[in-house]
């Protein structure tokens, strides 16, 4: 049986569990009264707030219970939110307004946990910060916005734009489409491509570029990278870039997260470059570098959100996602990393859109994550944490009337805080038609302040709208779906054979290609398009902002540069990882000394005549 | 009934959403169209010689990274350049082409580019109304590769549903045969991995061959309505080299894996001066030998899954006592060293000499493979 065959079991043993504590605590007397003592005391402690009308409200909510088996149920069976096993929320307080003095009551002061979560950024732009917002909180705040744009001068600018009144200085950095292949921007055919829809990164040189002027050992920095084919390489560019700025003291104190996520790109996503195996080695490698050498680095971020946006059904993302990331948990431990040296240092990032599954998605999946860490991994309490960045659906969005995209949005959002996410990014109503405009992108991150700080929904109370009875069946449900996508890829042989297979990516093209059929036949209801139509075609007519050739240009020429200084060296370089790649040895030291002196493009090209190329599956 | 449609899709360079061309492409072999399908993150040349080499009548490139009015405009400009203005190309990107773009492109000889919100219907109807038409008489090319690939398309179009043609053809001008190609067959189940193990080959033989030529004639099935999916050469890496040529074939209705129309095109493959032709039949059944009647091919390779079955489903293979060579792809899986000695017992039963090769054909340079093409080429390395 592989480990996901494992974690099928300890989720089953533990609803078996539940059940147990449920029957015990109604038939041990003794047992029954610690519980509604417990359960007393859970209540007693919680503060009271009070919103700007007067109302008094406790700052967690619980159901009205007192019956011992109903309180073993929800204690065990879901946890307090911040307790085992985690489904009303990672953390005690989200969202909530900051405690007032004379409100505080025995429960202590909320912890700034969330910043842990906060901190992981993929791709995110125009994201509002889940930390409670602070007394003295500018107005609009647009915290990390994810950029990426010509050359990196220019993303380094629009940095230092974005960031210029914020305390901290959290970048989101998305590249452009030859760097996401691993190609060098001088290549055949790529010239159109250059720091279109990203940054172009062909050297450390670049990446120095990049990031100038900000301080990348600080506490109050970290850099996100959505980039997964190429991670390690570009991984080792910017600790190579980092230490040619402030020495190699800076590297334990680096900060951020990068993408790094092969799976999902081979069942969805297509960038990758090195066969799969290859390619989670190199990761790997990697993995086992930061975690030792910079353990407060995100190494990956284990997206569902592709997977979701390419066409899955909500279990299939949940499940694949889930999956991937216990088979990664399988992979670092197999090459000897402790469970609760990396643990911790896996995030996800999941999608969410509108169907009926997405009420309770997150939730759900944070729970088994959270038990098969623990049951089936020997993970502590840090390790069990499913921490979570969201995003709205893309593909929800449409461009005719396309400004019911904001209600699509709005209502997406909802659900995206209602399963207590750890941050959130919201998309813009331009979507389907444009990179989006300023003043959509406003109207996204205000659509987060206004449900967070405007509305009361959730800035007073946890769990203000957990657990209500069509929740609990869309739980129940969506559970059932995702453990038996498992037995599924369980019995394929685990999910890297079923990724061989091909499985999931047929069966996200299935959905997606039904998903399509349905809105055809009108049996899924898209308003504007095959419901109310009006027939006009409101779409602004737009411009956007393309790299400019003389720029494309200016990349081709110094990357040229680059490589004539570095003829000589950059062959030993390359011998030298080649040669370490060859011996079957961790390749990430090599690589920290390869990026040194020789380009993006040369690295790969090099890896891939030893390891191959990645075959596409159709 | 005029012969279906053949048009050939794809994704730029450097852009890997396929999700869009995925859906278009169904849609398209559901209305009868036969779609080679290139695959994600191909470059203007790799395209231009697919679609030269597959004959079709335009391209459908789907651009979702941007860098679209460049790349829309060398894949023109390489058409004009190669003497194959007569493929049309279109396309569309969602919203990240604006009609600015489009009339940019346009004017750079793209035909038409579809904008977000455009139904399938309208595409699918754009396509059978603009290159469904018989096409003109074309004049003689220059290039050889594009006269071959013609010739090709005459072949399969004298086939009508199912139907063999009135007489036989003649090859009009073959080349003189200064060395003759090898032809060797592939077949074998459906996910036994042939696909795969050929373009392995491919690369080896241009690695080790600097100078020769290769033909591959790949097939896929056509689905009720006649459109067919051919998505190959998206997983044949290494094939997509000016030193091969590929063409995909629809079995148009045909049983037995090879379409109606294979057997001219081999030998017109035969005859054109390529050092190896290689054919690939689709995943077949138990019982044909699908090459045993051409007597134009060479050698016969059995690509076998180790996942066959029992011993008992071994019996019922017919090929296996007719083939020259057996492969047991995927010989990292738990089941390849039971299936390799009762397939071994198998062939000593029959006594010809065939031969028994182990291969992990997905694993990049696989001994295994490394002797199927010591066995291929051995009287070509001279």
């Amino acid at each position: 049986m592989s480990k996901l065959g494992r974690v099928v079991e300890a989720v089953e043993k533990y609803n078996r569990f539940v059940l147990d504590q449920v029957k015990r605590a109604r038939t041990d007397e003794k047992f029954g009264r610690e519980l509604i003592t417990r359960w007393s005391e859970a209540k007693a402690k919680t503060p009271v707030t009070h919103t700007p009308t007067g109302l008094p409200l406790p700052r967690l909510a619980l159901p009205e219970i007192d019956e011992p088996g109903e309180i073993a149920r929800y204690l065990f069976g879901e946890g307090l939110p911040g307790e085992f096993p985690f489904l009303n929320g990672a953390y005690r307080e989200m969202y909530l307004e900051p405690v007032r003095e004379n409100e505080l009551g025995s429960y202590g002061r909320n912890g700034d946990k969330n910043e842990v979560a906060a901190e992981m950024s993929p791709a995110n732009r125009s994201k509002v910060p889940t930390r409670p917002p602070r007394q003295s909180r500018p107005p609009e705040e647009p915290t990390r916005l994810f950029s990426g744009l010509m050359l990196a001068e220019d993303t380094n600018e629009r940095f230092h734009y974005l960031t210029q009144h914020q305390r901290t200085h959290r970048l989101s950095t998305a590249f452009d489409g030859p760097t996401l292949y691993g190609i060098d921007s001088d290549a055949d055919g790529v010239f159109g491509k250059i720091g279109e829809g990203g940054v172009a990164i062909d050297t450390v040189e670049d990446m120095v570029r990049l990031y100038d002027g900000f301080d990348l050992g600080s506490p109050n920095f970290s850099a996100s990278m959505t980039i997964s084919g190429p991670a390690p390489i570009i991984m080792a560019m910017y600790i190579a870039a980092a230490k040619s700025r402030f020495g190699s003291k800076v590297v334990p104190k680096l900060r951020g997260t990068i993408q790094a996520d092969i799976f999902k790109e081979v069942q969805a996503q297509n960038e990758t470059i090195f066969p799969i195996e290859a390619s989670l080695r190199f990761l790997t490698d990697m993995v086992e570098f930061t975690t030792r050498k910079l353990p407060r680095w995100y190494p990956i971020s284990i997206s569902g959100y592709h997977i979701g946006e390419a066409g899955s059904t909500p279990v299939q993302q949940a499940a694949y996602t889930l999956s991937n990331g216990f088979a990664y948990a399988e992979m670092f431990a197999g090459r000897g990393i402790p469970v609760d040296q990396f643990g911790p240092r896996l995030s996800f990032f999941l999608d969410c859109g509108l169907d009926a599954e997405y009420i309770a998605l997150a939730r759900v999946s944070r729970r088994i994550w959270a038990i098969g860490m623990r049951d089936a991994y020997g993970a502590g309490p840090r390790g069990q944490l499913f921490k979570l960045h969201t995003q709205t659906s893309g593909r929800s969005l449409i461009a005719a009337e396309f400004k019911n995209n904001l209600t699509r949005t709005a209502a997406e959002l909802m659900l995206a805080y209602m399963n207590a996410t750890n941050s959130c990014h919201s998309n813009s109503a331009d979507e389907p038609f444009t990179t989006p405009s300023e003043e959509w992108i406003r109207l996204a991150a205000h659509g987060q302040a206004i449900l967070l700080e405007e509305s009361g929904i959730f800035k007073h109370t946890m769990n203000m709208l957990s657990g209500s009875p069509g929740m609990k069946a869309v739980e129940r449900a969506v559970e059932a779906g995702i453990l038996d996508e498992f037995r599924e890829i369980e019995r394929l042989g685990g999910v890297l054979a079923a990724v061989e297979d091909r499985f999931q990516r047929s069966q996200i093209q299935n959905a997606a290609h039904r998903y399509e059929q349905q809105i055809y036949d009108g049996t899924r209801p898209i308003i504007g398009l095959n419901r109310y139509r009006n027939g006009t075609d409101d779409i602004p007519e737009v411009k956007l902002a393309r790299t400019p050739r003389a720029k494309q240009q200016l990349q081709v020429d110094r990357l040229k540069k680059f490589k004539k200084k570095n003829v000589e060296k950059a062959k030993h370089a390359l011998d030298k990882l080649v040669d370490v790649v060859e011996r079957g040895e961790n390749c990430f030291p090599a690589l920290l000394d390869a990026v040194e002196v020789s380009s993006l493009g040369q690295i790969t090209g090099r890896l891939q005549e030893v390891v191959g190329r990645f075959r596409p599956m159709v | 009934m005029a012969a279906p449609i053949r048009i050939l899709t794809a994704v730029p360079i450097c852009d890997g959403h396929d999700s869009a061309i995925n859906t278009i492409n169904l849609e398209f072999i559901r209305h009868g169209i036969e779609v080679i399908y290139l695959g994600y993150h191909r470059s203007v040349g790799d395209i231009v010689r697919a679609a030269i080499q597959e004959d079709v009548r335009a391209i459908g490139i789907s651009s979702y990274n941007g860098g679209h009015i460049e790349f829309f405009a060398e894949v023109v400009d390489l058409l004009r350049k190669r003497g194959a203005s007569d493929i049309k190309v279109f396309g569309g990107g969602g919203g990240t082409i604006t009609h600015e773009d489009a009339i940019a492109m346009r004017r750079k000889g793209v035909e038409q580019i579809f904008f977000a919100g455009t139904s399938l219907t309208e595409m699918t109807d754009y396509v059978r109304d603009n290159y469904g038409k018989a096409r003109k008489k074309r004049s003689l090319s220059k290039s050889r590769e594009i006269e071959l690939a013609r010739e090709l398309t005459e072949i399969e179009g004298t086939y009508g549903k199912g139907k063999r043609p009135a007489r036989k053809r003649k090859i009009a001008n073959p080349q003189p045969p200064i060395r003759n190609s090898k032809v060797i067959g592939f077949t074998g189940p459906g996910g036994a991995g042939k696909t795969t193990l050929i373009d392995e080959l491919v690369l080896r033989i241009l690695l080790r061959q600097p100078t020769a030529r290769i033909a591959i004639l790949s097939h896929d099935p056509s689905v009720v309505g006649e459109g067919a999916l051919l998505g190959d050469r998206a997983t044949m890496i290494n094939s997509q080299n000016d030193r091969v040529f590929m063409r995909s074939m629809a079995t148009r209705g045909q049983a037995g894996g090879l379409s109606p129309a294979t057997h001219d095109c081999l030998a017109l493959l035969a005859q054109s001066n390529f050092d190896y032709v290689i054919i690939e039949t689709v995943g077949t059944g138990q019982e044909a030998m699908p090459f045993q009647k051409n007597g134009i091919v060479d050698l016969t390779v059995l690509v076998m899954n180790p996942d066959y079955g029992s011993q008992l489903q071994l019996q019922k293979i017919v090929m296996l006592d007719l083939a020259d060579v057996v492969v047991v792809n995927k010989s990292d899986l738990q089941r390849a060293r039971t299936a390799h000695s009762e397939i071994e017992q198998r062939l000593e039963q029959n006594r010809r000499g065939q031969r028994l090769i182990d291969t992990v054909a997905k694993r990049h340079r696989d001994p295994g493979v490394d002797r199927l093409f010591d066995l291929i080429s051995a009287d070509r390395t001279r």
